[in-house]
Parts: structure tokens; sequence; C-alpha cells
């Protein structure tokens, strides 16, 4: 449905990546490797979407940039994005279906090129369904430092990988994994921190609502207020303390 | 048209759970429950079109008041939608329109397989629900710039155009006028990914939709006065 074919549900026989280009020797870790999305469908959507958030940013000067997956995407269309975070400047970078390692090429390639903003907000790694959790850890990493390198003052809010499924499931336990593992990498960084988002979506019988998460895993409206208030908070506290520094 | 054995887009199939969490089959279980205690007038039914559409603010102001359903799930081919018909996702209900909108995931297919699937969907709605009237929905094009996928969905347009008339109860709303703008470019303001439509573009589909689905429920004069005999 979203985004990179190399995640959708029926391409497992087309898993195709240029990794053979871009890894450079020593380089184990997938998630971590910068890589673009191949065409597999024929629209060519993906890096149309790429070069719109290369150039869009150019006359653009966003005090948050929000990064990342269908998530991020999704969070674009709705009441919730003009009520809560067009005020505080922010800038919607999201693609469908995204991994780690496509966000990293994205923000290697040009999407950081011409803005400065102050806090960017990482939301990524629910679609890298051939990666370890340490692997997707290691990816969000990759982005964390790259963020670093190229916006030194930009602070980097890593959000947690949320839960899904109607019921309990190995992706909710590697979700969970990847979330302690990224919290405790984080934990020695002053330009980083991991905001855990999920207030609560897995009821006491292990079930998940599709009034939170439509399809369990992508985020209703209702879903997206829940998520968001908290989150809201937090970046003006963190806006703030950006300031006065 | 025929030798729906040899369409590989009109042999139903249920998606496999590759991912590890079941999704599919989650919400196709849902609908299936759904069914035992809704009395829906409208069924929609299909792939992401149809159920992004159930999370704006327009399905809640326009579709809600006529008791619609919606039985949308992203990714799903015309080969995943025949399954959920084939197993459940029709049972106890009635509604006096449904609408079909799928093909655009049809990756494998040609555009006349596509149609095809698409009219097998049409055949088995309109026998197990003979009240029903079925509204195909033309695919819409995607991608910002002109591309294959483009062509053959307007292939598959026209392929539904000649052949779903001769279908009962059958028709065919294409929906997509206005999207491609005289420079052939789709715009993020009505296709947010130049695949999936906004808010504002849901608006732009919905007007002729809603017009449509007033028109079929209200019924026609001369379905009045044929009933009244």
């Amino acid at each position: 449905m979203f985004g990179c074919p190399a995640t959708s549900r029926t391409s497992h026989q087309h898993h195709i990546e240029k990794t053979d280009k871009v890894m450079s020797s020593g380089d184990s870790n997938p998630a971590a490797t910068p890589t673009p999305c191949v065409d597999i469908q024929g629209d060519g959507r993906w890096m149309s979407l790429h070069n719109h958030f290369v150039s869009n940013s150019k006359d653009k000067e966003p005090d948050v940039l929000f990064v990342g997956d269908s998530l991020v995407q999704l969070l674009h269309q709705f009441e919730v994005w003009r009520e809560l975070f067009s005020p505080l400047h922010a800038l919607n970078f999201g693609v469908g279906g995204d991994e780690t390692q496509h966000v990293l090429w994205r923000l290697s390639n040009g999407e950081l090129a011409h803005i400065s903003p102050k806090v960017v907000v990482l939301w990524v790694g629910t679609h890298n369904h051939s990666h370890t959790a340490e692997q997707i850890c290691g990816g969000i990493m990759a982005i964390v430092q790259l963020i670093k390198d190229k916006l030194p003052k930009a602070y980097t809010l890593v959000l947690g990988v949320l839960p899904r499924g109607k019921m309990p499931n190995p992706l909710r336990e590697r979700n969970a994994q990847v979330n302690k593992l990224v919290k405790d990498a984080v934990s020695s960084l002053p330009h980083a921190s991991l905001l855990n988002v999920d207030p609560g979506f897995v009821h006491s019988d292990g079930s998940i609502s599709h009034q939170d998460l439509y399809d369990f895993l992508h985020l209703t409206p209702q879903g997206y207020q829940a998520v968001c208030q908290p989150l809201h908070a937090h970046l003006k506290g963190l806006l703030e303390k950006q300031a006065e520094n | 048209m025929s030798g729906d054995e040899m369409n590989p887009a009109a042999v139903a199939q249920a998606v496999e759970d590759i991912q590890g969490d079941d999704r599919w089959m989650s919400q196709h279980t849902r609908f299936v429950q759904e069914c035992k205690d809704a009395e829906p007038e409208v069924l929609f039914i299909g792939d992401s079109m149809v159920q992004l559409m159930q999370q704006y603010e327009i399905w809640r102001e326009l579709f809600s008041p006529l008791h619609a359903l919606n039985f949308g799930i992203g990714g799903d081919t015309t080969c995943n939608v025949l399954w959920r018909l084939q197993n459940g996702e029709l049972d106890n209900i009635g509604p006096k329109v449904t609408v079909v909108w799928v093909g655009t995931n049809n990756h494998e297919h040609s555009a006349e397989q596509v149609a095809g699937g698409i009219l097998a969907i049409a055949q088995l709605l309109t026998s197990r629900l003979p009240k029903t009237k079925v509204v195909v929905l033309g695919l819409l094009a995607r991608g910002e710039w002109p591309n294959p996928l483009r062509e053959k969905n307007v292939a598959v347009n026209s392929f539904l155009r000649s052949w779903l008339p001769r279908l009962g109860h059958t028709q065919f709303l294409d929906v997509g006028a206005g999207f491609v703008h005289s420079d052939e470019t789709i715009s993020t303001r009505d296709m947010f990914d130049f695949l999936h439509l906004t808010a504002a573009g849901y608006r732009a589909i919905a007007k002729p939709l809603i017009d449509l689905l007033l028109q079929i429920l209200e019924g026609t004069p001369e379905e009045k006065r044929a009933s009244l005999v």
C-alpha cells in the first residue's frame, strides 16, 4: 500500500536494493547503509517525493523537521498537523514504507541541504522487515549521527516505534526491543533522546483497537491526537530550551 | 472476459502474513463481524483508496449518514477482494448499493486482466446480493509525471466502460477528472504521495459519487412507478 515496494507484502520476490554501490568496506548493517528505493512499480513516486522535499526546502525556514515513514507522512494529512505542528513552523518529510536506510539516503542526498531546523523529529523503523532489532537500532543511530554531522546545532527527537497488529506478535516484541536499544544508545548523547509516544494502545487483553490504529499499524485521527498532544508539549519545551542556548 | 480460470486477476486469493502481525486477516475478521451487527445501505469494498476515505472528515459528513460500511484494505488486489467477498464479508447484509474501487495494486496483471478481475467482483456481487446496484469507480491516474501505470489504469477504465454495461445493475463512474493538470503533472495537494488522496482529493471525488449514490438510494421516478404496480 504505502511506499517502497521492497517492503510491500507482495514483493519479497522483488527485494532489490542497491547495496553493492553504496556499501563501504566494513559496512555490515544494511539498515544503516544509505539506500534509495528502487522504482519497481513504474511510476517513480518515491523519487518524486524526495525531489519535492529537496526543492520545497529551498524557500522554507522550518524550526521543526519531521522525517520518517508513513506514520510521519499520514500525520501531515490530518487536522492535527495544522492544529499542533504548523504553528511550530514544521516541515514534513515522511514517505510511506520507508525503512531506516531509505531515510538515511534521503537525508544524505539533499533533504537537509537548505534548512536548519532546531529540532528534527525522527520516526522510522517499523517497516524494516528483513532486519533485526539491533540492525534497526543501528539504522536509527546512523540517522541521528548524520543529522548531527549536517546540522550541528539541531536536537534529534527519536519517537519510539509503536506496537502493531491486533494481538501480541513478534513485531511488537521487535519494536519494543528497538526502542529499548535506541533509548540506551542515545542516553549518553546531549543532542538526542528517545520519546515514547505510545499512550497505551495495547489493552489489558493484549489487543489493539482499530479506533486507534485503523489497520493495526497506521494511526486514525483519534490515535494521532493521543500521540501528538504529549509530543507537541515536549516539542515546545525543546524549542524553548534551544532558544535559550 | 470469459474463462476466468485463465485470468489470474479473477482468482480469489487471501493475503499471506509475511510480515508477522497478521493484520490482513485481523481486518477481514473485523469486517465479517461487522456484517453480523450492521445493516448497511451502502457497502464500500476495495483497497487503500477505499480504506483511507474513512479516516477523513468527509466520511462522517457524507457517507456515514447513508449508513455506509467501509471494507477497504490497503494493498489489496482484485484477487484479495474476491477472496474476502467469498469468505464472509457479504454474509447477512443487503446493501442497496455496493461501491467497488480496486485494481491499482494489481502489479502482476495486464490491464485486460485487471478489468476482468473487477468484472468478476461485480458479477459476484450481483449474484450474491440480487437487490444491490454496483458502482465501479474508475482507477485514478498516479505518479507525478506520465508513466506506464497511468496508461495501464486508463486502459483498465476503458475495458470497464465497455464491459460493465452488459452486466445488469452495474455502472461505471469515472471520478478522475481534474487530477492530471495541463502540464501532465499530479499535485501533492490532491494526492499526497502521487497515489493516495488528500482531504481535498477526496472532496473532489465525493461530489460525483454522492450524487450517484443519492440518485440510486432515492430511486428514479421510473423505479418508483414500477414498484407501485
